[in-house]
């Protein structure tokens, strides 16, 4: 009869919980690099978001540019060599935001936050790691305004619903 | 509060392997603002919007990306040289804000909800379409980060009044 010393069992345990919460995990320890990152490059320090807008300091602009090239290379890459993603083992999945209806409203509305907060989704987090109260504020508004368009979306989604069901059963007696 | 902040070319290189890195190890561009929403799910489990589609599944790598960037900017804080402590000064924006307390929260919480409403109106934030689109030179995403830049540049010299 086979027997797990205590050692196996530990190791068997640990094993399988990495296993299965295998995609938190990765997106907690992603999450730790990108707020360290955006940290060191600047963009959780107030100033270099005005200066940027104000054209005294190219700080983010050189940073966003360097990014993107860097990372349109390694796409090119990715793609060429049809590499397979760790987290769930099929091929990277370059899924495109696709265009959609208000996309420019609410990229001006996204724009405007942006200059008076001085922030944006991504580094808010990070400004609160950093132990600047602002972003706690910043946080609590984002929260709302995420949830003031799910409500929108559902209560849109069920006029729909009904508009549809109405205009059903009308049809047929027509 | 002030942390080491690298050198731009330096800050842009490791940001943009970052996001090589993420596509090889997810599978999935890296995107910010949809984390907020599996938070608004996980709040207010009636709204039917963040149970379906992408939210089907409120427990995924979105929102504990979304909880690992405290921690990164944690370590970042505790690494510079200046000690860790709760602060409320915003720099230049300390002279152009509302003076008191309560007319900052307000003003803040107001961007806040701009920056969420508009990220869900127009699918991503900063990081999903300017950083991750334009890689992918995704035309969608390409507007939409012209527009987010357009916007806080007229909204920034409004606010500074040049």
């Amino acid at each position: 009869m086979y027997e797990e010393t205590l050692f196996l069992r530990c190791r068997n345990m640990l094993v399988s919980f990495f296993f299965v919460y295998r995609t938190q995990i990765f997106g907690l320890l992603t999450g730790v690099l990108f707020g360290f990152l955006m940290s060191r490059a600047g963009a959780t320090t107030y100033d270099y978001h005005a200066k940027m807008f104000l054209f005294e300091d190219f700080q983010l602009m050189i940073v966003i540019a360097t990014a993107v090239v860097i990372a349109m290379i390694g796409v090119w890459l990715l793609k060429k060599t049809h590499i397979h993603a760790v987290a769930t083992g099929e091929e990277v999945d370059f899924v495109k935001k696709p265009y959609q209806k208000g996309l420019i409203i609410g990229a001006a509305l996204f724009g405007v936050g942006w200059g008076m907060t001085a922030s944006c989704p991504g580094t808010i987090p990070a400004m609160i790691g950093e132990g600047k109260v602002a972003g706690f504020f910043a946080l609590a508004g984002i929260l709302i305004g995420t949830m003031a368009y799910g409500i929108l979306q559902s209560h849109l989604h069920l006029a729909r619903q009904q508009a549809e069901q109405q205009s059903t059963p009308s049809k047929d007696t027509d | 509060m002030e942390v080491i902040v690298w050198s731009a070319w330096l800050a842009g290189l490791a940001i943009g392997l970052f996001v090589i890195f993420h596509f090889w190890l997810m599978g999935k561009p890296a995107g910010c603002s949809t984390g907020y929403g599996n938070v608004c799910g996980l709040m207010c489990q009636r709204v039917s919007y963040f149970r379906e589609g992408e939210y089907r599944q409120l427990n995924n790598a979105k929102l504990w990306f979304l909880l690992g960037i405290p921690l990164g900017g944690l370590i970042s804080a505790l690494s510079s040289p200046e000690p860790w402590h709760f602060n409320f000064s915003m720099g230049m924006y300390d002279e152009i804000l509302p003076q008191t307390l309560a007319g900052k929260a307000i003003w803040l919480v107001f961007g806040g909800a701009l920056l969420g409403f508009g990220a869900r109106l127009a699918g991503a934030c900063t990081t999903g379409h300017a950083l991750v689109g334009g890689a992918m030179l995704n035309p969608p995403s390409l507007l939409a980060g012209m527009i987010f830049f357009l916007s806080a540049f007229f909204t920034t010299h409004l606010l500074f009044g040049t």
